[in-house]
């Protein structure tokens, strides 16, 4: 996992000068290190670059520069800025959270399905909210990327016309657009 | 007593005061409302305990493990009220593991067992399950008020054992809590005999409710005067709802969002006209300004306006709230603007409380003009104002300073600076000064929340000045281990501290082990602790609880580990209860 050094806004435009205008009185502008004026620690961005995604190859399109650009996905600081579930899916800002159940377990989860770029990625995420049990462990984890493979658990979601289909038939995209739940059937 | 006045007889010795039968204390302690009195009574002396332990009618365990459920129930029999809370309330951003704890179910067993006259239940942040429930409505024949905050684990078919089981039920009142639809017509179960409702709201239910029936349930419960519906109820069923229930107080419209119809917008205003009582409002307007002005026959009368779910902006949001004359409280998104808020500040006077919330958290550019100017505005204006949460982008000391200056009546002041480590955006200082300047003003701050790029300057204000500060949150903050040390050793009243991403250590914490002991409670998460130091704190201090927590990936028993291995994520409380038992794996208790 990658730390940016400091803040990247794409297009200052006129209110975000004060963000953006670290010039000395001389006016020569500042490195984002002195700017800061901590004693070189880094700042703690508010998204933080996952590497994992570029490593990602379930990306649709085919040119590098494309793939550097879709695969730009970045992992939010958890819990920050701290503002409430119910809050943050009423703002959008690009939040899906789906409920996910896994039979079984009385208390549901929530994944915010637009944190994630593939079936992999998500499957990921359940496998870790949902361990097996010791008993249903099948071999050592070396890969964990196919580690959700030898899982007896089938994953079903809800679509956008009520209907429950088996996880993984249709591209990711689509999936991701309509999914409505989540059910782990075990 | 019996000194002085006629001697003509010799009347029988009175019995000296401390001798007094515990009713006649018991009576006086009924006088005494605030729990912090009954306890400096109960400390008095040994029959003060036993009197007033023995008659206290209302409970607030602020921490669900800071004591069993039966000590709680042994100890005070007489209990008819009783509020429990459980998560950490960084629990709400995600930061607490899932399956942490606070399960609701041995403290309603316990009540079931020991408090059989219990009227009042309520809890926040705890794992309340349908089977809570049930037993709830099978165990109190009394039961009168049922409210759960932020709770989550059950469903409408634990909603619907209350609503059948709980003849004199006045409170029904659901606060965001994760309620699971399983599609059952909980409203429904209300008798038709039922009629005791006060308040209603399950706003945060996402499933559909029968109209009709609620219709008939709000009809007959003549004494309803609160009500807040949810996303499923439309514009039109609105009106006529409230035809139904003209004297309610406090209104949470749902869902408040149709295409303009001048014969429901007439309808809408005709039934807000009707509504003479009404002070509180709330619900989730999108994008509807042409049926704003069907409410402006209330907004004089409004005391609370909450429309931190409504994303409409613009003129007639800003025409609307100026109407609000008598507002004491308001929340609203950051799509106000400043110059949104500089019509708040000259309008809304009486304004006591403003959180203002980010309508896009994680833009960090962020498209709405709301900074530092609108707060400044209205801390200039409202000479009441002593409660602020407030999103912003941008800050600088000067503004936080003429603020400081403006309201030294602040109680709760609480800024969240959207991106981490931001400077004062002119001078590209650290926002030291600024935030010194609420504290020093403020001398009966109670919470404090700091945010932006802070060195260990700030705290050194914080423990010198915050006297009487309970609650401190602080994030991405401070410079060494020093910044954690002043706020342990200063801030005489300190009772809950949270702290994430900040390089507080090993040091500060051992060195000021006993100050744990009088807080509630201690989060720090993202820091830079070792386990060999949480070892040694729960070594020195057996009162305190010393719980840690990493990634459930690497869920590892702690024997294996090393004194120096990190802890990300730790929890210290104070507790009579010995470590609890009921922790999932990734949560060691040390």
């Amino acid at each position: 996992m990658e730390l940016e050094l400091g803040l990247a806004l794409p297009d200052p435009g006129p209110k975000a000068v004060g963000e953006l205008g670290f010039l000395r009185l001389d006016g020569t502008k500042r490195g984002f290190g002195e700017a800061f004026g901590a004693e070189g620690k880094p700042t703690l961005p508010l998204f933080v670059r996952d590497n994992d995604d570029e490593d990602d190859g379930d990306h649709g399109d085919g040119s590098g520069a494309a793939h550097r650009e879709t695969s730009n996905k970045r992992k939010r600081l958890v819990g920050w800025p701290p503002v409430k579930c119910a809050h943050r899916r009423t703002c959008g800002g690009g939040a899906a959270y789906v409920k996910v159940k896994m039979e079984g377990v009385p208390i549901g989860r929530k994944v915010d399905v637009s944190l994630h770029g593939s079936y992999d990625d998500l499957l990921r995420t359940l496998d870790r909210m949902f361990p097996p049990s010791a008993d249903q462990q099948g071999a050592p984890a070396e890969d964990e990327a196919a580690g959700w493979r030898r899982h007896p658990y089938v994953v079903t979601y809800e679509d956008g016309e009520g209907d429950w289909l088996l996880v993984g038939d249709v591209p990711w995209e689509a999936f991701a657009t309509s999914v409505k739940r989540l059910k782990i059937l075990a | 007593m019996g000194r002085g006045g006629s001697r003509a007889a010799p009347a029988a010795a009175a019995p000296p005061w401390h001798a007094l039968p515990d009713e006649v204390w018991e009576h006086a302690f009924s006088f005494l409302p605030a729990a912090s009195d009954r306890g400096a009574a109960a400390g008095a002396c040994r029959s003060w305990l036993r009197a007033e332990r023995r008659s206290r009618r209302r409970l607030s365990v602020a921490n669900c493990y800071a004591a069993s459920p039966q000590d709680a129930v042994e100890r005070f029999p007489a209990v008819r009220a009783a509020e429990v809370k459980g998560k950490p309330h960084f629990a709400d951003f995600g930061l607490v593991p899932h399956a942490w704890g606070a399960a609701a179910a041995p403290w309603v067993a316990a009540a079931a067992d020991g408090w059989p006259l219990l009227e009042e239940l309520s809890f926040k942040r705890m794992v309340v399950t349908d089977e809570c429930l049930e037993m709830i409505a099978a165990s109190f024949r009394n039961f009168q008020v049922l409210r759960l905050v932020s709770c989550e684990g059950f469903s409408t078919a634990g909603l619907a054992a209350i609503a059948a089981g709980c003849r004199n039920l006045r409170e029904l009142d659901l606060q965001e809590n994760e309620i699971e639809d399983c599609s059952i017509h909980w409203l429904s179960l209300f008798p038709e005999s039922f009629t005791s409702l006060v308040t209603l709201n399950f706003s945060c239910l996402e499933g559909d409710v029968n109209i009709n029936v609620l219709e008939r349930l709000v009809t007959r419960c003549r004494n309803l005067k609160t009500l807040k519906l949810n996303n499923s109820i439309p514009l039109d069923k609105l009106a006529s709802l409230l035809r139904k229930a003209p004297q309610i107080v406090e209104l949470g419209t749902g869902k408040f969002s149709a295409d303009y119809h001048p014969d429901l917008f007439a309808k809408l205003e005709a039934a807000f006209a009707g509504c003479k009582s009404l002070r509180r409002l709330s619900g989730a307007w999108d994008s509807v300004p042409d049926y704003l002005p069907a409410f402006y026959c209330v907004c004089e009368g409004l005391t609370s306006l909450n429309l931190s779910y409504a994303t409409i902006r613009g003129p007639e949001l800003i025409k609307f709230i100026s109407r609000c004359k008598n507002l004491q409280l308001l929340w609203v998104m950051d799509l106000i603007e400043d110059h949104g808020l500089a019509a708040v500040a000259s309008s809304c006077n009486k304004l006591q409380e403003l959180r203002v919330f980010p309508s896009d958290p994680f833009d960090p550019a962020g498209q709405v003009s709301l900074t530092e100017r609108g707060l400044v505005d209205v801390s200039a204006s409202c000479p009441m104002l002593e409660s602020v949460l407030y999103f912003c982008r941008r800050m600088t000391n000067e503004a936080l300073i003429t603020i400081a200056k403006n309201r030294p009546n602040f109680t709760c002041f609480r800024l969240c600076i959207i991106e981490p480590h931001t400077p004062d955006y002119i001078t590209h200082q650290p926002l030291d000064a600024g935030f010194s300047a609420i504290v020093e003003s403020c001398k009966g701050l109670t919470r404090f929340s700091v945010s932006g790029l802070l060195t260990d300057r700030v705290f050194k204000s914080i423990g010198a000045h915050a006297d009487r500060l309970e609650m401190l949150s602080i994030a991405f903050a401070g410079n060494s281990d020093l910044g954690l040390h002043y706020i342990l050793s200063g801030c005489k009243s300190l009772k809950k501290l949270e702290i994430r991403d900040c390089p507080f250590g090993d040091k500060p914490l051992l060195a000021n082990a006993a100050k744990l002991e009088t807080m509630r409670s201690l989060w720090m998460s993202s820091c830079s602790l070792t386990l060999g130091a949480c070892r040694q704190l729960a070594r020195k201090m057996p009162r305190l609880s010393v719980e840690v927590m990493n990634d459930s990936e690497r869920a590892c028993p702690l024997d294996s580990l090393t004194d120096e291995s990190p802890v990300d994520k730790l929890y210290v409380y104070r507790t009579i209860a010995g470590p609890r038992s009921d922790t999932p794996s990734c949560v060691q208790i040390v």
